[in-house]
């Protein structure tokens, strides 16, 4: 008579069981455990003992718990082995796109002199401090010759409005070119808005140029944080912000804000800031170490364990407003949580390993110097020139296999550096040699000392509390993520 | 066996690694120094606490963190031992010689 085996007959033969990689963070008592594309599980002491030893057994529970989590598989199980190779591969994918972002410097002269700016404005010599036409053209050469099919351009300065003049030629130029070899772009200026008039307006409505804008947060906050004659920048920028909404409509204008000593117990009040104006969400940032931020002494007014403060009462907050029922993500949360919970390529480029230096984004200063990334051009204006990969007379291939930049991309990796390699956030974190340079004199950084793991594993840590402890939070960064 | 400010761990050598062992320290950075000398057939770690850190803890509990870095530093090294051959195999399969056989 057919029947059925029994359940011993399903289970594997002894010794065919292997143990897949996987990385490690001892938390209190327990483990938090992470495969090798990031997918997190937490494990006892005892749990941890026996998925190493392979003392499981079908239908103990952890044996399906340590399957289904890719910590182990059969010996000659394919199948898993692909599955994590696909994931893995789809989440690098963003290699495939090299230098999709190209920054040009149109100007360092601003109107604005802000103690905490990162590329140390200029406010005189119109001739000295603006890029000319003939280097934008070169630059445009450079930029297209980077395979990305799509690319975007954004326009930085000092403030890029002072030299609107350019940006209008470069964006003409650039439109030419795109249909020429096929390509597509898209066109970003970052701008405080305080120059911002119809004819800019209708150029970026006819362009479908998107704005970006700075704005820290309540009049006195924004004011103080960044002075200008007149002492009005929040009114400019919030007029701006919401002339373009009227014009370009409300997806088309973004803010970013920066986080200074005097924004650390205002976080409820930045964030109704936005919510007032309409905007679409909030990317809650900490202070980089470059340019008059360091000058001032701005950077070093408040440590990486105050910024987590900060930033855990605004995500709260800012969850707290959706679960009243308003769409208003944060930023930040949502590019991490876009990693933990998909497999998508993600391509930030300041939170990716390799790097994203040159290989996500080449800038192009005023002067023709091409950097490879926005915060390296800052540290070049201090006097560094570290992250100076050439002129755009370079071509783009000699621009991005220069010794100098292989060596820092290189030596950068996450997937290599010491505790970086072994860290259990390591999937959904970056390398930032440009930080870790800046503050270690060391593309790779001594990571217990470096307050930008600190704040990646705070941040991290923070979000897998929500996503296990609060259903209904849970539910909100799920669909920031994607889910 | 503390010492003043300083704190004395010794491991067997014969099976302990060396490399568990700079691991650990390099982990403590910050809150202490771990100097790691050999005596004998032992390693002898000591571990002075950085002085005004707000992460160094006392002495006992510096102790405490040590042995647990160190003893996930072991198990670290075991899995990575035990897991180099396939991982190898699945980054090949994603990025290297293997990508293209997908359907073996």
């Amino acid at each position: 008579m057919a029947g059925f085996q029994t359940v011993e007959a399903f289970h594997p033969a002894e010794g065919t069981l292997e143990l897949l990689p996987f990385r490690f963070e001892r938390i209190e008592k327990s483990y938090l455990v992470s495969n090798m594309v990031g997918d997190f599980i937490r494990l006892s002491g005892d749990e941890l003992e026996r998925i190493v030893e392979l003392r499981m057994r079908p239908g103990d529970g952890l044996y399906e718990k340590a399957y289904a989590a890719h910590l182990i598989g059969g010996v000659n199980q394919k199948a898993k082995r692909q599955i994590l190779a696909f994931r893995l591969r789809s989440r690098l994918a963003f290699l495939r796109e090299t230098t999709p972002l190209h920054i040009f410097v149109v100007t360092l002269r601003c109107e604005h002199s802000c103690p905490y700016c990162q590329v140390s404005r200029q406010s005189t010599d119109r001739s000295r401090f603006d890029m000319s036409e003939e280097t934008a053209r070169r630059a445009l050469d450079v930029a297209f010759e980077s395979p990305s099919a799509r690319i975007k351009i954004e326009f930085q300065g000092g403030e890029p409005l002072l030299n609107f003049p350019l940006i209008s030629t470069i964006i003409s130029l650039a439109k030419s070119k795109a249909a020429a070899v096929n390509k597509k772009v898209d066109f970003v200026i970052a701008s405080n808005l305080a120059l911002l008039d119809d004819t800019i307006l209708a150029f970026c409505k006819e362009n479908d140029v998107l704005l970006s804008t700075s704005l820290d947060g309540p009049a006195d906050l924004h004011n103080k944080n960044r002075p200008r004659p007149g002492g009005n920048s929040h009114e400019l920028a919030t007029a701006g912000i919401r002339r373009a909404q009227a014009v370009l409509g409300p997806e088309r204008v973004g803010a970013l804000m920066t986080t200074t000593e005097a924004s650390l117990d205002r976080v409820e009040e930045i964030v109704d800031e936005y919510l007032r104006l309409n905007l679409d969400g909030i990317f809650l940032r900490p202070l980089s170490p470059y340019g008059f931020a360091i000058k001032t002494k701005a950077f070093r007014k408040y440590g990486a364990a105050d910024w987590l403060g900060f930033y855990e009462r605004g995500l709260r907050y800012v969850l707290e407003i959706n679960r009243r029922g308003t769409h208003f993500p944060e930023f930040y949360a949502t590019l991490i949580l876009k990693r933990m919970l998909t497999d998508r390529p993600i391509g930030y480029v300041d939170l990716r390993s390799p790097a994203g230096i040159g290989l996500g984004a080449l800038v192009y200063n005023y002067d023709g110097k091409v950097f490879a990334s926005d915060e390296g051009r800052m540290l070049a204006e201090m006097g560094d020139r570290t992250f100076e990969l050439g002129h755009v007379t370079d071509s783009y291939r000699s621009l991005l296999l220069s010794d100098k930049l292989i060596g820092l991309v290189d030596a950068s990796l996450t997937q290599c550096a010491p505790e970086c390699s072994d860290c259990v956030f390591e999937a959904h974190c970056g390398a930032d040699p440009v930080y870790h340079h800046a503050t270690q004199a060391d593309p790779v950084g001594i990571k217990p000392l470096s307050e930008f793991c600190a704040r990646q594993k705070g941040v991290m840590r923070l979000l897998l509390d929500l996503l296990e402890n609060s259903p209904q939070d849970a539910a909100i960064l799920r669909r920031w993520g994607g889910m | 066996m503390d010492v003043g400010t300083y704190v004395f761990i010794e491991f067997p050598a014969a099976v302990q690694s060396l490399d568990a062992l700079q691991a650990a320290a390099y982990r403590l950075i910050g809150a202490a120094t771990c100097q790691i000398d050999k005596t004998g057939d032992r390693w002898v770690c000591k571990l002075t606490p950085v002085s005004g850190s707000k992460e160094a803890p006392d002495t006992a509990a510096l102790k405490t963190r040590f042995l647990d870095l160190v003893t996930d530093e072991n198990l670290r090294q075991q899995i990575a031992h035990r897991t180099e051959g396939v991982r190898n195999v699945i980054l090949s399969l994603a990025f290297g010689s293997l990508a293209g056989s997908s359907n073996d």
